[in-house]
């Protein structure tokens, strides 16, 4: 195969055609979506619309169709992009010419996708995102992995490493993939609340905008007719709403595995000499390059279920990442020694040994007052709706709470070493959170006046991708705490990116 | 690059307590009452507007009872803006800069000046006349970490925002 020679105005992949056709074509579609229905209708009626006749729609649908393929043609063939030393060169565009000249040094990250089509025809598109506003990001929709990859380590090269970096940058080898049976593992132990939260507003989004197809279904009655037959015995009534939680907890389950596999089939973590690639997807292919420099958390989460099965996932919190791929950079069902060595090599010198201090006693107390009226607010509403007999489930309830906050304090604890901060804490979850000290844009102290009299206070510390807090601490530690990072960050004068 | 990193005591380091806080101007106490007054009056105008729109009886026979509840939860805010008014204060040291405010719950944030991104200087109508000034401090970081520091006299605002630009740029 020819090495493709970047310094020259070169177009993607001839495949690049039916990509963006099939991108048109599905944004025109989509667009004009309510148009078709209303077509449909009146050909499902009439047999013709607007006095066309149907050979004459169809001809008019290719016609579309055509037109459309000669702009993907056009766009294919007006779409060049080059290297020169410093810059990256693109020039799109086939009534206005566009030129757009991003220099190296600017690129925040390059992602390498595969979307279903994509995958099918082989080839990957690469995204080329820029600090800014998220119209800045670019995208080459096709080019054959090679090349991509190529054009990657091209455009991460500074221009005055280019004779150190040309050999090293082979030496990468695959640190970690995950098996099908830990990922299915890791979708079991999933929060399988949060799930049924999402099916939940899912359906009754949907039930709103299809309400009075639903009403014409006589959906109610139906059900109501079948309730009725087995209202002969209240064992029938318990039985119903035994199958329908049963039903809600498989279907969430359900949603938890397939969503997990979905979204890391194949997770690959590939360590190279100093970054660190993740690759993964079924449908979607992401592949993306965490570098430590730009790294602002980390945060590392397990709870009970899955640290007996030991998995652990690693949070990686980047500055400048646009919304949408910040969900990407998560890498599940680690062992724990896995996550070691990663932190450590994203975190030089990380070395979590240094003491751990426990948030005083006050914590507890709030954390039993935030819990008293949780349960109080659910007692109040459950009266209402379901009479006196919601008493058991608050009792219930109480007991809960106090498992909460006595969980609750026993993970809590901060370690605050040379470089690092670390906090730990969750309930059902427990998290970890590390951040590097010199990363820090400010540092918050915060007080109640009812913490006052107790001489409390949290101190937050904030970097450019998350807040972190110390809970409830004595108001003298917090303050030399927050002096002791002031005085790390403005002596140094290291950069945070 | 001579850098030595030696163990400091931490009672050696600048210390947070040690930093007079300067209150901001007293001018301001008015641009607050003034808003707080604008917003009450809205409240109470459409409570009233209500009394003669609205026609249910639930509304009607506990109008008296609500205006109560309105009027208590205003005085009661308006008490407690005017006490917060006094613990709003602010200082820039040589490397960052502090803000203070809060009665109820206290916040002292404190941003680095290595870490400012940009900082600006924005005056409302109200400030105007009084000859105010807000001095609005930007980091990279979450919404969390800006500084929006309300009511500083205006050639106050003008020697800060100059001093720390400075800085900022001497920075980069």
């Amino acid at each position: 195969m020819k090495i493709t020679d970047f310094s020259q105005p070169i177009r993607q992949s001839s495949k690049g055609i039916i990509i963006i056709f099939a991108f048109n074509a599905f944004k025109f579609f989509k667009r004009f979506f309510v148009l078709f229905i209303a077509f449909g209708l009146s050909l499902s009626k009439k047999k013709s619309f607007a006095n066309l006749t149907l050979t004459n729609l169809i001809l008019i649908c290719v016609g579309i169709l055509v037109v459309l393929l000669i702009i993907a043609v056009l766009k294919y063939l007006n779409f060049k992009f080059h290297l020169s030393k410093d810059d990256f060169h693109l020039s799109t565009g086939i009534f206005n010419k566009d030129n757009t000249i991003i220099p190296k040094s600017k690129i925040q990250n390059v992602y390498i996708k595969q979307n279903f089509l994509q995958q099918i025809i082989n080839v990957v598109s690469l995204n080329i995102e820029t600090a800014g506003d998220t119209k800045s990001e670019i995208q080459i929709s096709a080019l054959d992995k090679p090349t991509a990859l190529r054009l990657k380590s091209e455009l991460f090269q500074k221009a005055k490493q280019i004779d150190v970096q040309t050999e090293v940058t082979e030496a990468e080898n695959v640190f970690f993939r995950v098996s099908i049976k830990r990922l299915l593992l890791e979708g079991i132990s999933q929060n399988h609340l949060r799930s049924f939260a999402i099916i939940a507003s899912f359906v009754f989004g949907l039930y709103y905008e299809f309400k009075d197809y639903v009403e014409e279904l006589r959906l109610r009655e139906r059900l109501e007719d079948i309730v009725h037959l087995d209202q002969e015995s209240v064992l029938n009534i318990i039985l119903l709403n035994l199958v329908g939680i049963l039903a809600a907890v498989i279907i969430s389950l359900l949603f938890s595995v397939i969503k997990t596999v979905i979204t890391n089939f194949n997770l690959e973590v590939i360590e190279n000499q100093k970054t660190i690639e993740i690759n993964k997807g079924l449908i979607n292919k992401v592949s993306l390059s965490l570098t430590p420099s730009r790294i602002q958390n980390i945060v590392i989460k397990t709870n009970r279920v899955k640290r007996y099965f030991g998995l652990h996932t690693l949070f990686v919190k980047q500055a400048m990442v646009n919304a949408k791929q910040r969900k990407n950079f998560v890498i599940i069902a680690l062992e724990q020694q896995q996550v070691k060595h990663l932190v450590n090599k994203l975190l030089v010198n990380y070395s979590g040994k240094s003491e751990a201090f426990k948030p005083k006693p006050y914590y507890k107390r709030i954390m039993a007052l935030r819990a008293v009226i949780t349960v109080g607010l659910l007692t109040v509403l459950g009266v209402l709706i379901f009479g006196r007999n919601f008493w058991w489930i608050t009792g219930l309830l109480l007991i809960l709470s106090v498992l909460y906050v006595w969980i609750g304090y026993k993970k809590a604890y901060y370690k605050i070493d040379e470089d690092y901060v670390s906090i730990g804490g969750g309930v059902i979850d427990t998290t970890t959170n590390i951040l590097e000290i010199n990363k820090i844009q400010a540092v918050k102290l915060r007080q109640t006046i009812f913490q006052k009299r107790h001489k409390i206070a949290s101190v937050f510390i904030a970097t450019a991708s998350k807040t972190v807090k110390i809970p409830y601490i004595l108001e003298n530690d917090a303050k030399s705490i927050a002096n002791f990072l002031l005085f790390k960050v403005e002596s140094q004068h290291r950069d945070w990116m | 690059m001579d850098f030595t990193n030696t163990q400091i005591h931490h009672d050696t380091l600048p210390d947070i307590d040690d930093v007079v806080l300067k209150p901001i101007s007293s001018q301001y106490i008015k641009v607050i009452i003034i808003n707080k007054l604008l917003l009450y009056t809205v409240c109470f105008g459409f409570l009233i507007l209500g009394k003669f729109m609205i026609t249910k009886a639930g509304f009607q026979n506990n109008f008296w009872l609500i205006i109560s509840i309105v009027f208590i939860f205003c005085v009661i805010n308006f008490v407690l803006a005017l006490l917060a008014f006094r613990k709003r204060k602010y200082a820039i040291r040589e490397h960052d800069v502090i803000y203070a405010h809060g009665l109820i719950v206290n916040t002292i944030t404190t941003v680095p000046i290595s870490r400012i991104q940009h900082i600006e200087e924005s005056r409302s109508w109200l400030s105007r006349q009084f000859h105010l000034a807000t001095l609005n401090i930007y980091t990279a970081g979450e919404s969390g970490s800006d500084l929006s520091i309300k009511g500083l006299p205006q050639h106050e605002a003008r020697q800060v925002n100059d001093f720390i630009s400075a800085k900022v740029n001497e920075n980069n």
